[in-house]
């Protein structure tokens, strides 16, 4: 179990105001940012091989769904969360039940999440 | 001798008598075979099932013939489709010209009692009976009338007591009528009910079958026009009888085996127990099959059945209908499109959801970094709003476009529209682009920033300044894709130097802006003006 200080979390979010609200919010929750990521090569780029403790994802980036990723960190063991309008609607079988949140967000509505997936860090 | 002449006359008086009723048994006999004959014209008439006009006048001239009369008729009601009575004669002894001139027969005081079916009027000369003459206009028969005196009616009346009609006949001489012929025509009457009786009946059948033909093929025109396919299946057999539009929603021509197996292995897997399950349902309880599948066709396109039925009950003595249906019927109709649409129309709602959800946290984002950047609650105010018009005037852009595109130059002049000016902006390209929806709501943004940011600090705060909007595309090479060059380029404000801390402006522009397209953006504050350059790659911009 981490706190949330200093956990260091991968964003991938390709609206730049969105991403950038995220980051502020981490900011002041004392976390690191990875990333932005705003596509998803960029991404599993850095799902696979940059040091982070846990991931944010945007269920759909330009289009393109973001599952792969999920999967990229599944097979690492990185606890993720996804980030979407839709709730837990937007996403396919295999990732029901994941940890989601539901656009637009306050602060303490990630801290809870972050929470959530800071205490799955080994 | 005399008594042998005697002997002799009287022996000759009882050869002519002999002979005299020799011949009157002989006329008799011929009379007999006559009449015999006529019956026998008459009852093969109406044996015949001929046209009840046919089988009329069959009746009316074995009538005349029976019993010597010189003119006969039959007048009797029909009734026609629309239920309405009206009343057809037939004719025997004068052409139908005699009566064509006259008005319909009414019933007068000679002639009610056979309408009314009251019984035989025999009157030896018509003219001298009390009843004859009491009626208006004519008091008496019409000028021109075929000349009665000897006068038979009698009604044509059914079992039930039901008046058909009625046998008229006539004789221009006095008493010709003596009650043989009332015997005679009493007979014949009956016989011409019976023949009247089967021939409604026989019209009433062929009625009943021509409307329910007329039934069965509005019904097919009714079905066929809504493309709605009618099926029949033997719940004990299993036999499955589908009409064509029925077989063409399960992808089957109208010549292919077509049964109940190959029905249920025609419904996609994932719905065939559902649909299996449904009719053993419907057949159990004979309630109502109402149900939707999906039917892999023999082309391999899935398309969607929504069929209907109802099973028919044969309730037992007990009212247990369990073993009591036989067969379902019902239709089926391709819902193909409907699903299409409602599939297209959920995609659509999940869409809008997704955009508003999306817009509601960009709009979060601008008023958490307007408000870190903001001096006190006005700035905040006139800053965050004039962000939430810049936002509102992309989504104009790209609702015009039906949300899938919009113009660089549309994107530039609807950013810059709110700070005036235009004479005092220069644009400087070759092409115009058209954006995506993404880069379409970034640049609208980005362009936002930098006329605040020069109509607050840079070209536009004084009264010389300009600003030049220029781009260019570049195609790919070896190392770089193609790419777009937007360059804002001020000249003639005040000097301008790097801000000592970043605010929400410049930050969008480099970091976000670059992130969100996969490009880079160079503020640099030269001497003579600010200038961005953003190299943006095409791929990332185009719709």
């Amino acid at each position: 179990m981490k706190t949330l200080a200093a956990l260091k979390v991968l964003v991938v979010e390709d609206e730049a105001l969105v991403s950038m609200l995220v980051e502020d919010m981490l900011g002041d929750l004392g976390c690191e940012v990875v990333g932005p990521a705003a596509e998803i090569e960029e991404a599993l780029r850095l799902a696979g091989s940059a040091e982070i403790d846990a991931a944010l994802l945007d269920v759909n980036l330009g289009g393109r769904p973001i599952f792969p990723v999920a999967d990229a960190l599944k097979a690492r063991g990185v606890p993720f969360a996804f980030a979407s309008g839709y709730g837990e609607a937007g996403l396919t079988e295999p990732h029901k039940g994941s940890a989601v949140l539901q656009k637009p967000f306050r602060e303490a509505d990630l801290r809870r999440v972050l929470e959530g997936l800071a205490a799955q860090v080994a | 001798m005399i008594v042998l002449e005697a002997d002799v006359r009287a022996a000759t008086e009882e050869v002519a008598d002999l002979r005299r009723r020799l011949a009157e048994a002989q006329a008799a006999h011929a009379e007999e075979i006559r009449r015999n004959q006529a019956f026998s014209r008459i009852a093969t008439a109406i044996g015949a099932h001929q046209s009840l006009g046919e089988t009329v006048q069959a009746v009316i001239d074995g009538g005349v013939e029976l019993i010597g009369a010189q003119f006969g008729a039959f007048f009797y009601t029909v009734v026609d489709q629309t239920g309405e009575n009206y009343m057809l004669y037939a004719l025997a002894g004068a052409p139908p010209e005699a009566f064509a001139h006259f008005p319909m027969v009414r019933k007068t005081a000679v002639f009610a009692p056979t309408f009314d079916g009251v019984g035989v009027v025999r009157s030896d000369d018509i003219t001298a009976d009390p009843r004859y003459g009491k009626n208006a206009p004519f008091h008496g028969m019409p000028a021109g009338h075929l000349p009665v005196r000897s006068y038979l009616a009698a009604p044509v009346k059914t079992a039930d007591g039901l008046v058909l009609g009625g046998l008229f006949f006539g004789h221009r001489d006095t008493g010709r009528f003596d009650a043989r012929a009332e015997t005679v025509i009493v007979g014949l009457a009956a016989q011409a009910a019976v023949a009247i009786e089967w021939n409604q009946a026989g019209e009433a059948g062929d009625r009943e079958l021509t409307e329910r033909r007329r039934a069965e093929e509005r019904l097919k025109f009714a079905l066929d026009s809504g493309r709605l396919g009618s099926w029949e299946l033997d719940v004990e057999t299993r036999a499955y009888d589908a009409s064509d539009i029925c077989r063409s929603n399960y992808g089957r021509g109208p010549d292919a085996a077509f049964g109940f197996d190959d029905l249920v292995a025609t419904i996609h897997h994932g719905d065939r127990d559902r649909m299996l399950a449904a009719m053993d349902e419907a057949i159990r309880t004979g309630g109502d099959y109402d149900i939707e599948y999906r039917v892999v066709v023999p082309s391999g396109e899935t398309r969607w059945v929504h069929a209907r039925g109802r099973a028919a009950v044969r309730y037992q003595s007990d009212g247990d209908v369990r073993g009591g249906v036989r067969r379902m019927a019902g239709v089926s109709l391709d819902v193909t499109e409907r699903k299409r649409a409602e599939e297209r129309q959920r995609l659509l709602l999940n869409e809008l959801n997704h955009r508003v959800k999306n817009t509601l946290v960009t709009v979060q984002s601008m008023a958490a970094q307007t408000l870190r950047a903001a001096d006190d609650l006005e700035g905040f105010r006139e800053a965050f709003e004039a962000r939430l018009i810049a936002l509102s005037q992309t989504h104009n852009l790209l609702t015009e476009q039906n949300w899938e595109s919009a113009s660089l130059r549309e994107i530039v002049d609807a950013e810059l529209e709110a700070f005036g000016g235009r004479e005092r902006l220069d644009f400087d390209y070759a092409r115009d682009l058209r954006l995506n929806p993404k880069a379409t709501v970034a640049i609208g943004m980005a362009v936002h920033e930098l006329a605040t940011n020069a109509a607050k600090y840079g070209a536009l705060s004084g009264a010389e300044g300009r600003v030049t909007i220029s781009w260019t595309t570049e195609p790919a090479s070896d190392t770089t894709p193609a790419r777009l060059h937007l360059r804002w380029t001020e000249s003639g404000g005040p000097p301008v130097t790097p801000p000592s801390r970043r605010g929400f402006g410049a930050r969008l522009l480099e970091k976000g802006l670059a992130g969100e397209l996969s490009g880079q953006v160079r503020l640099a504050y030269d001497q003579s003006g600010l200038v961005c350059a953003m190299t943006l790659p095409l791929a990332a911009l185009e719709p």
